[in-house]
């Protein structure tokens, strides 16, 4: 009930986990980013704004301050369209289960992929070189860079995310309603302005920001496609500190960055989500809801969803072949060189990728869990600012998180730059909240009483904890498992800033190739990443149904 | 039979309970107010009353999920106050049976007696003859999920004996069952207790379960005891309106005390007369309430004496219920087996008996703000 239960003893062992807890934050979380606020906002006479200003003043960061804004919106904008495309064709007409499978399996592509797969694929597709630009329509100079192909390329890497959130609401608003509008003599297109499209409002403000806040932290990208005209401030600090070896600057470019993507988290978190009508369970609700679309409608919505389907899989299979041919867009010799680059050149890379995913992977697991468990269930004091202090790397933009991570870690006491251990502790405080949220949301669905039993029944907290708590949680831990190891494998907007001579990544490295204009190589790193991805996530989801008790629910998000 | 689950019975006492915390909304929250409450050894003991009104709060603060902010907890002879609950040695049965979800049925019922490292063979021999008490004999490899809600509800039952613990604490174990299951269920519950013979707390807001299955009844109201008494002392001598009230229905009418002479009291009821039985001093001229059941009121035509005019008839084919508008207030009447030609249609003037046995006197303050009639509160949904 309300109080809290005094079940049995241990309360000694808790508050020692608690403290660690707030330690680790301390060093990895709230300290990075003071040290970045504090190198942005001091000079060596202490705290002044001038930098701030002069790099307010300047007309490039102005520029790559409302470029970052634009893109983001537009990303925003596209991506919620065709997110709400496909969850409306799943959820809404009379496309058949396979096609949904199929729409549904496509969309995972994008999620687990490094950022940039699809990016390298336009330049494959679209490029100088380009298969249709090239082979096809005998351009020879065609540019594949610039807003355009920047934006196509974000939105078909982030719908999937507008999808995932958009399917379940507009399966929860069900077709009861709708069913009902009906009843009351609307025609569909006027059920569907007057009802159902008011109903998924606030899912779709969510999946608009969740976007974003995706596309402003992108970095990946636009480093790719988005060329010399279109300077965002990801890609600017990162030049700043790359190029120019400018660290204030790149700080004060990223706090840049922090304001909007701040603004944005807070309006999800305490505007949105609270306007929702609907309530998202998990279950459909009254399944029959085909109706809402006429049949011809719904084949022409499927058609289109299919359309962008195989544009996507046209991608993945351009990098395929480009992992397999001599010279893309020059020689399609069939060839297994690229592949023998990346395990002879590129093993260092494959090497040190692996091993800092397989060592982040337990201890992002068993943090999320621990930490969705003391938060869930347990009381102490700051608890919810806790819960806000392990949201927060994952929250901002991972050029931000890098920053704070260089500047934090240079210099002793905590000189961890150049180590494995700055990469994993990037990795493990960036993406085990989904660890907590899953684990929050499983104890959830797990009622105080099943604790009260087995204190009943006269065992203490900690077998409690071991024997009933721990099994029923478990799915939690491996869903971070496979969440940790996939942004292991994939990401690199924070570790670009944290790589080095001793540890690199194979993300990195494909950016190298890219640069480098070894596209082969980049293409075989990126076919590599993606199968390894498919291939431990499946060992994991296989893992975790054997595990799962049943009658409990868990989804995992991926981002 | 099951000898070895049998144990001697202690008793529980409470002394001067209280639970206040402070909830988010609402401020500081009273929920038990200084309760005192003697279970007897063996004896089985509902707390009885509407949600809210502190009988989860009492039973959580004898299991030891909640921490009393004042008062004794006594079980048999010890202090367990600050005991926690796992030390306790009781046996607790959830309204949501609270099995673990990813045990056997076996694997559930067991793990009581793994805690307390038991050897695989007694425990398994403990574990199938507890299961076969329950009518689950064959059941123990199956998952919770398997089972319906009351097989579940028999396996928690199962899981909080097999431990053999001092005392039994049951939650509204039955609201979550259909209505026909409630039924049969409680005559087992109540078979089972007295076979195990163990002291058992238990809660529910139904009266009509309440009064079948304990051997007495403890009627709460605001975090206070409102009555302890048995079923039938209950129901015949309510000392409340809110009591006459909770359990059963009950006519409660506004009367005017005119004397009092050798233990009967002569009642003024809108100008007419009513005698009731005294067993307590009341003041003369003073106002004061009578409670008197709708099943107790025999119906004529008129006569003289207590008159009324007939309101509504509700023929439900074992009865039938009658409205009577009488001096100003509405009297609810039922008649039992109603005769083929019996109608007191609405509108028709008729004679009520009340024998004075069956009128019960309250003094004023005992219940006149909950109003002339009283229905139950009845059985949930």
């Amino acid at each position: 009930m309300r109080t809290s239960s005094s079940g049995g003893a241990g309360d000694g062992p808790r508050r020692l986990v608690v403290i660690v807890l707030w330690l680790l934050l301390g060093l990895f979380v709230l300290y990075p980013l003071g040290a970045l606020i504090a190198r942005a906002l001091s000079d060596d006479n202490g705290f002044t704004l001038a930098p701030l200003i002069a790099a307010i003043d300047s007309r490039n960061n102005l520029r790559a301050f409302t470029n970052s804004l634009l893109l983001a919106t537009l990303v925003g904008v596209c991506g919620t369209a065709v997110g709400f495309l496909f969850a409306f064709t799943a959820e809404r007409t009379q496309a058949s289960r396979l096609w949904v499978k199929i729409l549904d399996n496509a969309t995972l592509l994008p999620l687990i992929s490094p950022p940039f797969t699809t990016s390298i694929a336009f330049v494959f597709s679209f490029g100088p070189r380009g298969f249709i630009t090239h082979d096809l329509l005998g351009m020879n100079n065609a540019s594949v860079y610039g807003l355009a192909s920047t934006l196509a390329a974000e939105t078909l890497t982030y719908f999937p995310l507008a999808y995932l959130a958009l399917r379940p609401m507009l399966a929860a608003i069900g077709g009861n309603i709708e069913e009902m509008a009906f009843s009351l003599g609307g025609s569909r297109w006027r059920v569907f302005r007057t009802v159902t499209l008011p109903l998924t409002i606030p899912g779709l403000a969510n999946a608009f920001l969740l976007l974003f806040a995706a596309s402003l932290a992108d970095f990946a990208t636009p480093l790719i496609l988005a060329g010399n005209d279109l300077p965002v401030l990801p890609t600017e600090a990162y030049l700043q500190i790359t190029g120019m070896f400018d660290l204030k600057g790149g700080a004060i470019l990223s706090l840049f960055l922090l304001v909007p993507a701040g603004f944005v988290y807070f309006l999800q978190r305490y505007v949105v989500e609270r306007r929702r009508f609907v309530t998202v369970t998990g279950k459909g609700g009254a399944g029959m809801s085909s109706q809402g679309t006429a049949p011809f409608v719904g084949n022409a919505l499927l058609m289109i969803c299919l359309a962008v389907v195989a544009f996507i899989l046209y991608l993945y299979a351009l990098l395929v072949v480009a992992s397999l041919v001599l010279a893309f867009g020059a020689n399609y010799t069939f060839t297994l060189a690229h592949y023998h680059v990346i395990f002879t050149d590129g093993l260092p890379a494959i090497e040190d990728t692996l091993l800092i995913a397989l060592i982040g992977m337990p201890i992002g697991g068993l943090y999320g869990v621990i930490v969705g468990y003391l938060v869930a269930r347990t009381r102490f004091f700051g608890r919810q600012v806790m819960e806000v202090v392990t949201m927060l790397n994952y929250a901002l933009p991972g050029t931000v998180v890098g920053i704070a991570y260089l500047l934090a870690f240079n210099q002793r006491p905590f000189l961890l730059t150049g180590t494995a251990a700055i990469i994993v502790a990037c990795y493990v405080f960036r993406y085990s909240p989904t660890g907590i949220r899953t684990t929050v949301a499983l104890l959830q669905q797990i009622d105080r009483s099943i604790e009260e039993a087995s204190f009943s029944l006269g065992a203490t907290s900690f077998t409690t904890f071991r024997r009933i708590m721990l099994p029923l949680i478990l799915p939690a831990f491996f869903a971070g498992l496979s969440v940790v190891f996939i942004r292991s494998m994939t990401a690199i907007s924070a570790t670009i800033f944290l790589v080095s001579i001793n540890w690199t990544l194979i993300t990195v490295r494909i950016l190298e190739n890219m640069t480098e204009l070894s596209l082969g190589p980049a293409a075989a790193f990126s076919v590599f990443v993606i199968l390894t991805v498919i291939v431990v996530t499946t060992l994991l989801n296989l893992g975790l149904r054997r595990m799962m008790a049943p009658g409990l629910e868990i989804q995992v998000l991926r981002r | 039979m099951s000898a070895s689950l049998r144990a001697d019975p202690v008793g529980i006492r409470l002394e001067r309970i209280s639970a206040s915390f402070l909830d988010r909304s609402r401020g500081m929250v009273t929920a038990v107010r200084d309760i005192d409450l003697e279970v007897r050894p063996g004896e089985l003991m509902t707390l009885l009353g509407p949600s809210g009104c502190g009988k989860t709060t009492t039973l959580r603060m004898v299991a030891g999920f909640q921490e009393p902010s004042g008062g004794t907890i006594f079980i048999g002879p010890h202090d367990v106050t600050r005991t926690p609950a796992n030390q306790r040695d009781i046996g607790f049965v959830f309204q949501n049976y609270a099995l673990f979800p990813h045990l056997t049925i076996f694997g559930n019922v067991a793990y009581g007696l793994e805690v307390r490292h038991w050897s695989t063979d007694e425990t398994r021999n403990a574990v199938h003859e507890v299961l076969e008490l329950v009518g689950l004999g064959g059941f123990g490899g199956r998952l919770p999920n398997e089972l319906s809600g009351g097989q579940q509800q028999r396996v928690a039952l199962a899981r909080a004996i097999v431990i053999r613990p001092r005392v039994l604490l049951f939650d509204e174990p039955l609201s979550n069952l259909d209505a026909k299951l409630r039924v049969s269920m409680r005559a087992e519950l109540r078979n089972l207790q007295q076979v195990l013979h163990i002291t058992s707390i238990y809660v529910t807001h139904d009266q009509e379960e309440a009064m079948a299955i304990s051997d007495r009844i403890a009627v709460m109201e605001n975090g206070r005891i409102a009555q302890l008494d048995t079923a039938e002392m209950l129901y015949r001598r309510p000392a409340s309106a809110f009591v006459a009230g909770f359990l059963g229905r009950a006519n409660l009418l506004r009367v005017t005390v005119e004397h009092v002479e050798n233990g009967l009291a002569s009642l003024d009821l809108g100008g007419q007369k009513l005698v009731a039985r005294l067993d307590s001093t009341i003041g003369v001229g003073s106002a004061a309430s009578v409670i008197v059941r709708p099943e107790s009121i025999s119906m004529g035509p008129p006569n003289g004496g207590l008159t009324g005019v007939v309101q509504t008839r509700t023929y439900l084919g074992e009865k039938i219920e009658y409205e009577v508008a009488l001096a100003g207030q509405t009297l609810h009447v039922v008649r039992f087996d109603p005769a083929e030609d019996e109608g007191f249609a609405p509108g028709s003037p008729v004679s009520l008996i009340v024998p004075e046995a069956k009128l019960r006197l309250l003094g004023a303050d005992a219940g006149v703000a909950t109003g002339s009639q009283l229905d139950t509160a009845g059985p949930g949904p």
